[in-house]
């Protein structure tokens, strides 16, 4: 406990100087920019400001990058809220009852709620990384190559478990994630491999090239198709505080929120999505008076809104323990941190303590700006709603073309991101989520290396990933989660939770 | 992967294929690992119990030809629906004008190859405004130079050499 609170101070020192304080207000700001504007979400921005932290320090780096995710849960509400449209995908069940609220004329007690709920839940889950990041960095030691492996598969099958949409398709583009990432030279043997002799191949492929392709830029052709209009609700939002009921009635909601969120958020593979959704849910149950929802119930809005700030925040542990990325935006940390030179895993906190509690501490500084940035901006924020996307995609596409050339000064860069933007518009129109891919490519070589080191310690039997108690634990539980999905019962079921 | 783009009147055509995005999807992946398999087929595989080069590229393709196997089969049982058009104005200019970029920030420096492409794209819109279409590609290019020349001193070329 007392170890707790000298780190969290330590932490804290390291986020108060000027240069950190102020990534953090950057990455606050972008955060919520980007979640205000409906067509352009964390994976993309992030991926767009990954080659401009290059010169940045990497704990600034992390700070802002951190802060634009869970910024973006923010700024997505306002949107949901005052404009049926949900700005980022986790808002998605806020649309329902916040939207409601809005027409109802309580457009600002629906926005601030989701504010303060957003904020406990950010508190309660940056105290959550700080307790569970050391007892599970400990258990991490324990792992040997074949635990990795195995705890990497169940990451995987548990994205695509708790991804909507086709498990087999999902496991499809985890598998060319992982074909992908093979391109490049062998790690062990410096062999070329599937290079074709192309010099500009023989490191792989950028990280950043398949994130800026599939996610920026095929997401603009997406959004060049359909045309846009936007009714932005006009009524002036005018008293933004809740009266003594809501709060009433929103309280319990929040409590359920940060706990659901922050337990989903830690499962690999979970995420605000799903814990957004896991939340209405759950409130609408729990409600005496179900009827309610989807006709402004402030619970609608409390719980959700909460669980995914919650969830986007615990989803760090993963990463800063095990190394493994739980969904796509913690793969592009990933990416990040291995341009910084850093190595995610159990030894961050050890070797680089500033980074780790830093980055930590910052997740508090940044949830208190939220609050400031957002309630009293919002009209500011609104009115962004009304730049047309004519006017927004051509800043997108500037930002990754100079982005992605000043990589490595490459030309080739441009243009395979290009051909990526290609292939994530075929994806798209062949009903296959890109994410999974993504996740797969980042996974890739360290599955592959912990896979060999596995093997060769056990002399080639593969029966030591099922004898090996914890890693048959894992892969044993994967296959089940994987056969439970398969099953087109549980399928329509789950199905059913995304629909709602 | 492959970027091929599929007649949406020929998979309705053929009644037998009753999920052509699961069809069509499911065989280009088949064609991919099939292609990645083969761009590795020079690669030493196992020795002994040591991995090669060869090993795990191997594993993870034979992996992907099996899973899309059974997605082309999805095609045939499963019910879904046509393939979706693609928009042939808005993806080519775009697509374009990022190649552009590619091909001229190094020749032209990052102010005329900004600006051109950001032209190129603005095409891209239905709803295009030439005027504003311009000045807004002026002060994009404008702001870049400040932010990734000044800001953020990357060396980058700024005029024609």
């Amino acid at each position: 406990m007392m170890d707790l609170i000298h780190n969290l101070a330590f932490g804290v020192g390291v986020a108060l100087t000027m240069q950190n304080l102020m990534l953090c207000l950057i990455g606050a700001l972008v955060g919520t920019l980007i979640g205000v504007l409906p067509g352009l979400g964390p994976v993309a921005t992030i991926a767009m400001l990954l080659p401009i932290t290059y010169g940045l320090p990497p704990v600034g780096a992390l700070i802002m990058l951190a802060g634009i995710y869970y910024g973006a849960m923010y700024g997505g509400s306002t949107t949901a809220i005052l404009v049926n449209i949900p700005g980022e995908s986790a808002s998605v069940v806020t649309t329902l009852d916040g939207h409601q609220m809005a027409l109802q004329g309580r457009a600002g007690p629906a926005l601030a709620i989701a504010a303060i709920g957003s904020f406990f839940a950010g508190c309660v889950a940056t105290v959550v990384i700080a307790a569970a990041a050391a007892p599970l960095t400990s258990v991490a030691l324990l792992f040997g190559p074949a635990e990795y492996f195995s705890l990497m598969v169940l990451g995987l099958i548990l994205a695509v478990v708790l991804a909507k949409g086709s498990v087999l398709k999902a496991v499809a583009m985890i598998l060319v994630g992982l074909v992908l990432s093979m391109v490049g030279s062998d790690l062990e043997t410096g062999a070329g491999r599937m290079n074709f002799n192309i010099p500009e191949l023989a490191d792989g492929i950028n990280f950043v090239v398949i994130a800026m392709g599939v996610f920026g830029f095929s997401e603009v052709l997406r959004n060049l198709e359909t045309t846009h209009s936007r009714d932005v609700v006009q009524a002036k939002v005018t008293g933004l505080m809740p009266t003594r009921e809501d709060l009433k009635a929103a309280a319990p909601a929040i409590g359920r929120g940060i706990l659901l969120g922050s337990i989903l958020g830690i499962l690999p593979g979970g995420g605000s999505i799903i814990a957004a959704f896991a939340s209405y849910s759950l409130e609408k149950k729990l409600s005496k008076n179900p009827r309610r929802f989807g006709r402004g119930a402030i619970e609608g809005v409390a719980g959700p809104e909460t669980a995914n700030n919650a969830a986007s925040q615990t989803s760090f542990i993963p990463l800063l323990t095990l190394g493994i990325p739980p969904n796509p935006v913690m793969a592009l940390m990933v990416g990040a941190m291995t341009i910084h030179g850093i190595v995610p895993g159990p030894q961050v906190m050890t070797k680089q303590p500033e980074l780790f509690w830093g980055m930590i501490a910052s997740m508090w500084f940044g949830n208190l700006m939220l609050l400031v940035i957002n309630l009293p901006l919002v009209g500011l924020w609104v009115r962004l709603l009304r730049v047309p996307y004519r006017l927004l995609y051509p800043l997108i596409l500037i930002v990754c073309c100079i982005g992605v050339y000043s990589v490595n000064n490459s030309p080739a860069d441009v243009y395979m991101t290009a051909a990526f933007a290609v292939v994530g518009y075929w994806l798209v129109k062949h009903d296959f989520e890109p994410a999974p891919m993504l996740l797969g490519f980042v996974l890739g070589p360290l599955m592959e290396e912990n896979l060999r080191r596995a093997m060769l310690i056990a002399r080639g039997d593969w029966s030591v990933f099922l004898t090996r108690p914890i890693s048959g634990g894992l892969l044993i539980l994967s296959a089940i989660l994987l056969v439970i999905a398969l099953l087109p019962m549980i399928r329509s079921k789950r199905d059913e939770v995304f629909v709602e | 992967m492959a970027e091929d783009v599929k007649q949406p009147a020929e998979a309705r055509a053929t009644g037998l294929i009753r999920n052509p995005q699961d069809f069509w999807g499911g065989l280009v992946l088949v064609v991919f690992a099939l292609f990645s398999l083969w761009a590795g087929s020079d690669l030493p595989g196992s020795h002994g119990f040591a991995f090669g080069p060869g090993t795990a590229p191997r594993l993870f393709a034979w992996l992907l030809v099996g899973v899309s196997a059974f997605i082309v089969l999805n095609g045939f049982i499963s019910e879904g629906p046509p393939l979706e058009r693609w928009g042939i104005r808005a993806p080519f200019l775009f697509i374009a004008s990022v190649v552009f970029f590619g091909a001229t920030v190094r020749p032209l420096g990052l102010v005329i190859a900004s600006f051109m492409t950001l032209m190129i794209a603005a095409a891209a819109s239905k709803e295009i405004r030439w005027i504003e279409a311009v000045i807004w590609s002026a002060l994009l290019t404008a702001a870049s130079v400040a932010l990734f020349i000044y800001g953020l001193s990357l060396p980058l070329q700024l005029w024609p050499r």
